[in-house]
């Protein structure tokens, strides 16, 4: 093509005629370099003739049009906000987010007391599947996350506390840590990623594929219908979860007290529930429950965030972990002044 | 004679529908007679699916009345539009099936709720509306393993549970091969003609218009609101504006190119 222009441009002629008839294929990149060229051509005042065209070769010249080709690109609708608009948009964004996520909680707590006042609106089905889901599903990686958490936190403090001869404490530091803190916040980490991300795609997908407006349609309360079973079967599982990676975690840090400290199984369980008080154990547990209850919610109310499309699903079940996250973080801070107050 | 009928089941009464600043449809009035098939047409954006929204209280509009039996279902109470949506039936665009469920479940979900029947009997009324739409014996399927022809059957099998008054079909027959439309075509008339049940029925499709409406609604959204009713061959035959005429005669408005 470079070839053919460096040929025809040069010349000098008024008229140009360009014959084809020994083109047997021109694809549109071809037709549209002709078709430049001609345009140049013309106008330097000369006459261009493109002749014995094929009828193939026609009709791509044919799809050419010369308006389109000089058309500037329309203004989309959104997306041309300058950097004030674009900080002022996303903290509105933050305001409405929360503000949604308290009005989602007033619908789901009046779903909650329609709930226990009638008790056979409740799908008992679902949240057994949920339970089974969030809870039973989750134990394997709960559990060894649990253990190497355990075993981590063992073994650091070990290399610290073997300096100056206190390994005696290293049991003690690992249920303190475990129980008071670490199990509740890790297990419910782990739920988030598992659970709230599941609930808001499951139910962002019902709200693209138009299930949760036929759900509407027929008379049920969405947020009743999909929200309550899920919320029910977290805040019952994830309680039991941080029990369960308690355990491990003990019995993580268990190996290195072993095989490391020098320690039996017997002293290493002794001084570990030397540290370990009811209360601790109570709170632990509410907060576990707290937790449940904010990560399901949340996953619940991204989801029924979506409209429509693939990436809305996606960017919902994101933002349904992170802001999971987040306000267990958040939750926490508060409970550790509390508790701090309460005792 | 279905679609005969002079008694309205629906009154829409100056109905205005608006997203922000953009008024999708403004002041619009019709009636829809028991036991009739309507049709409502349109170019797309021209608030059709808005209007079938609003009249299974799914959205409220801007202003204005759906009436059923005498009453508004804009401005109904809790209790009012739960009785109003055991008395309807929708299929939506997508047949909106409950993935996670058999189409028997999806059919007893309504079932269970409003009629309490025993179970034997629960099951014998799944299979009668399966059988209704030509599914029998696909009970334990879930919507998955169903063609799109199937799953749009199975969903008016799920509307149909309770017997419904009025069915609603949003774009009925969006995205189906030609027979399987024409199958579902009959399956309304035939449906229509047993049961005498109203339907309301959003569609492009003119060969179904032809086939089913006895009468339809032509929605533009330049006019905002509605420029054509009446039979479909008269409007055909008979219509002076050209945005009708092009419409049931598929054929380009000159002037406008």
């Amino acid at each position: 093509m470079e070839e053919i222009k460096k040929e025809i441009l040069p010349q000098k002629a008024s008229t140009i005629v360009i014959d084809f008839s020994g083109v047997t294929y021109l694809d549109s990149i071809a037709a549209l370099a002709f078709f430049q060229m001609q345009k140049d051509l013309t106008r330097r005042g000369a006459d261009v003739q493109l002749i014995h065209l094929s009828n193939e070769a026609k009709g791509i010249f044919s799809v050419i049009h010369p308006d389109a080709l000089e058309h500037q690109p329309l203004k989309p609708l959104g997306g041309n906000e300058g950097f004030t608009q674009k900080v002022g948009q996303a903290s509105m964004a933050v305001v409405r987010d929360f503000s949604d996520f308290i009005s989602f909680t007033g619908e789901l707590l009046v779903a909650f007391f329609h709930t226990i006042r009638n008790p056979r609106t409740l799908r008992g089905a679902d949240v057994l599947f949920y339970v089974q889901r969030a809870g039973v599903d989750g134990l394997p990686i709960v559990g060894l996350i649990g253990a190497l958490i355990g075993l981590i936190i063992a073994f650091m403090s070990f290399l610290q506390l073997k300096m100056i001869g206190a390994n005696i404490y290293v049991p003690a530091l690992v249920s303190f840590a475990l129980i008071k803190e670490l199990g509740p916040i890790m297990t419910a980490i782990l739920v988030a990623g598992r659970s709230g991300s599941a609930y808001a795609a499951e139910i962002g997908t019902m709200m693209v594929n138009e299930e949760v407006d036929a759900l509407q349609t027929m008379g049920f309360d969405p947020v009743r219908f999909l929200a309550v079973p899920k919320v029910l079967a977290t805040v019952i599982v994830v309680p039991i979860l941080t029990i369960y990676a308690d355990f491990f975690g003990i019995i993580g840090g268990m190996i290195i007290g072993v095989t490391s400290l020098d320690l039996t199984i017997q002293t290493y369980i002794t001084q570990s529930l030397k540290t370990i008080k009811l209360f601790d154990v109570v709170t632990s547990l509410i907060k576990a429950g707290v937790f449940a209850a904010l990560i399901s919610a949340i996953g619940c109310q991204k989801g029924f965030e979506v409209r429509e499309g693939a990436q809305d699903v996606g960017r919902f079940t994101t933002s349904a972990v992170v802001n999971a996250i987040f306000m267990i973080v958040v939750a926490d801070s508060i409970f550790a002044i509390m508790f701090y107050y309460i005792k | 004679m279905p679609g005969e009928s002079k008694e309205p089941i629906l009154i829409v009464e100056g109905l205005t529908a608006r997203f922000g600043d953009n008024v999708v449809f403004e002041n619009v009035n019709f009636k829809v007679y028991r036991g009739e098939i309507l049709v409502v047409v349109g170019a797309s954006g021209c608030g059709k699916s808005t209007l079938l929204k609003i009249m299974i209280g799914l959205q409220t509009p801007a202003a204005g009345k759906v009436l059923y039996q005498g009453m508004d279902i804009v401005r109904a109470t809790e209790k009012e539009l739960l009785s109003y949506r055991q008395n309807i039936g929708v299929l939506f665009q997508s047949s909106a099936l409950f993935s996670s469920m058999t189409l028997k479940e999806n059919i007893a979900l309504p079932l269970e709720e409003y009629a309490r029947l025993d179970p034997a009997m629960t099951d014998m009324i799944i299979k009668m509306k399966l059988g209704m739409v030509n599914l029998a014996g696909y009970e334990n399927h879930s919507p998955a393993e169903l063609s799109g022809g199937m799953k749009k059957r199975a969903g008016i099998a799920r509307a149909m549970a309770l017997d419904p008054q009025v069915l609603f079909f949003d774009e009925l027959s969006a995205g189906l091969d030609p027979i399987t439309a024409v199958e579902l075509d009959e399956l309304i008339i035939k449906t229509n003609e047993a049961l005498g049940t109203t339907m309301v029925i959003v569609t492009h499709e003119l060969e179904s218009i032809y086939k089913i409406a006895h009468r339809v609604l032509m929605l533009d959204k330049q006019a905002q609101g509605i420029i054509a009713e009446g039979k479909p061959q008269e409007l055909k035959n008979n219509a002076t504006d050209p945005r009708v005429r092009s419409f049931f005669r598929r054929q380009k408005i000159i002037s406008l190119i």
